[in-house]
């Protein structure tokens, strides 16, 4: 029983993290129709940010602060200069935001150079409790991770902007005849996306190495999320980051990682088939 | 005074209105009637910026719209009940309102008790699901979310289609008392001649994409031969 727990602990971070990353796509995804491809390089830069801000030997914290504030910000200068001109055509975006990701990825190799870096834990130490030990910091990340995810769900859910979200999200036009500005709600849902992504790389930073390509290994565990939850109620986000990141990740230990990404894609495709809109529904019927 | 001046609007390839010119008054209820497909919802979409105008001016008390994005016309004084009436099916009735609300925060939107007192059964099924509501009572809900903003103008497309007739008159009624207590101008495109006779001061009769014909409501009262000609009734 005993060496369940680190296992289930592990699977439990891992589905947090991602359920964090894949809520930022779903929230750029379903308000605005754009896929962003980008969204892992996003990832991605926040985890250097907080390697960047232990090199100049500023303190962890500081990192975790600056690292949703520097890709939100670029975020900002994405939509501005991209994003706006294509939303609402699919396709257009995937092409637009996948050669994006490809110029943020070298414009990384250029600066740090191809090779991983690694951030420092902040909090070395471990907790006995029996027979297992776990360490502390990988604890602290999933009770943040739980954290974030419960507050983004509050936003979307009981605030006014959450309600003028939704609104965009349902209807655009009819909300934009209400005196709602959907260009500012469509900017800022992006930011909040790109954000949380953000700071889910630097809250990963010290536990996985840092490298130009680690935005791959959770933009496509993040988009099989989406497509095996839904993209209609939010809380799709969570039953398929459940789902593929638990099998995903407990299938790696007990079988092989080949094993577990192979199940993982059939579990999706059949789920695709059976049920195209998702375990939870797709996009609300307005 | 809404003054629309040589308006061209349409489609991708197609253009519904060519040269449109109308003039309709503040603090009255204008109905507009016309066949399906002669341009009455693209013109309500025009003015509301859904549908970006070719050419042409439209002004609202002086202030041009033409190029304005929607939630800024809507703040400028126009509401809009669009046709099939569009409500948040899964928001609460009490959420629809306060969306109405958000949206003209920094202007002096309608206090929601105002239109409870309107529409009591809004207050009734305040937490209700508006997309259980009937047809009738939903299209009451989008009228009343439109008045939130204080619009001097509300444009209403076709607010009766699919609503029961008993419905349709209490509507019909409510928005011309509406109308009169509180000055709101009124443009409805309607074909069901009962609510342009219960509602409306002026009558324009439309077709293909220009006004061809304008009475007021007693003329029509008197002799319906207009009504023959442009709606085939």
């Amino acid at each position: 029983m005993s060496e369940l727990f680190p296992i289930i602990l592990d699977a439990s971070s891992y589905i947090l993290i991602l359920v964090l990353v894949a809520l930022g796509l779903m929230i750029v995804f379903g308000m605005m129709g754009v896929i962003n491809m980008a969204h892992g390089e996003l990832f991605m830069i926040g985890a250097y940010v907080m390697v960047m801000a232990q090199g100049l030997g500023l303190p962890f914290l500081a990192g975790i602060i600056l690292a949703p504030l520097v890709v939100g910000f670029l975020g900002l200068l994405i939509e501005t200069a991209l994003i706006r001109h294509i939303y609402h055509r699919p396709l257009d975006t995937i092409l637009a935001t996948w050669g994006l990701s490809i110029a943020l990825k070298q414009l990384i190799v250029l600066i740090f150079g191809p090779e991983s870096h690694s951030v420092a834990l902040p909090i070395d130490g471990s907790v006995t409790l029996g027979a297992f030990t776990y360490p502390i910091y990988r604890l602290i990340l999933m009770a943040v991770s739980a954290a974030l995810i419960g507050g983004t769900f509050w936003l979307f859910v009981k605030t006014d902007f959450g309600l003028k979200a939704r609104a965009v999200i349902a209807r655009p036009d009819t909300a934009a005849t209400l005196g709602i500005d959907t260009r500012r709600m469509y900017r800022w849902s992006f930011v909040i996306g790109t954000a949380l992504a953000g700071l889910a790389g630097a809250l990963v930073a010290p536990i996985i190495s840092v490298d130009p390509q680690m935005g791959l290994g959770y933009l496509v565990p993040g988009f099989l999320s989406i497509l095996v939850g839904g993209a209609g109620p939010l809380a799709g986000v969570l039953v398929g980051g459940a789902v593929v990141g638990g099998v995903s990740n407990l299938l790696a230990v007990w079988i092989s990682p080949v094993a577990a990404l192979i199940t993982v894609y059939i579990i999706a495709i059949l789920i695709i088939r059976l049920k195209p809109e998702g375990l939870l529904g797709g996009r609300r019927a307005k | 005074m809404l003054e629309i001046r040589n308006l061209s609007s349409g489609y991708r390839d197609a253009l519904v209105l060519r040269d449109f010119d109308c003039r309709i008054a503040g603090g009255r209820v204008t109905a507009l009637m016309g066949r399906n497909g002669m341009g009455k919802t693209t013109l309500l979409k025009t003015i509301m910026g859904l549908i970006a105008a070719r050419t042409g001016t439209i002004s609202f008390d002086g202030e041009m719209l033409q190029n304005l994005s929607t939630h800024l016309i809507s703040r400028a004084g126009i509401g809009y009940v669009p046709q099939g009436r569009e409500i948040f099916d899964g928001f609460t009735v009490f959420e629809n309102l306060r969306l109405s609300l958000l949206g003209h925060e920094g202007g002096e939107p309608l206090p929601i008790a105002q239109i409870y007192d309107w529409f009591p059964i809004l207050k009734e099924r305040a937490e209700q699901k508006a997309g259980t509501f009937s047809g009738g009572q939903q299209q009451i809900l989008a009228i009343a979310r439109a008045l939130i903003g204080r619009p001097k103008m509300l444009l209403l497309d076709e607010p009766t289609e699919g609503i029961q007739p008993s419905i349709v008159h209490e509507i019909g009624l409510q928005l011309g008392k509406i109308a009169r207590d509180t000055g709101l101008g009124i443009l409805i495109v309607e074909q069901n001649v009962d609510m342009v006779r219960t509602l409306a001061d002026h009558v324009l009769f439309m077709e293909n994409g220009s006004i061809r014909e304008s009475c007021d409501i007693e003329a029509l009262r008197r002799d319906d031969s207009l009504l023959h000609r442009y709606l085939s009734v």
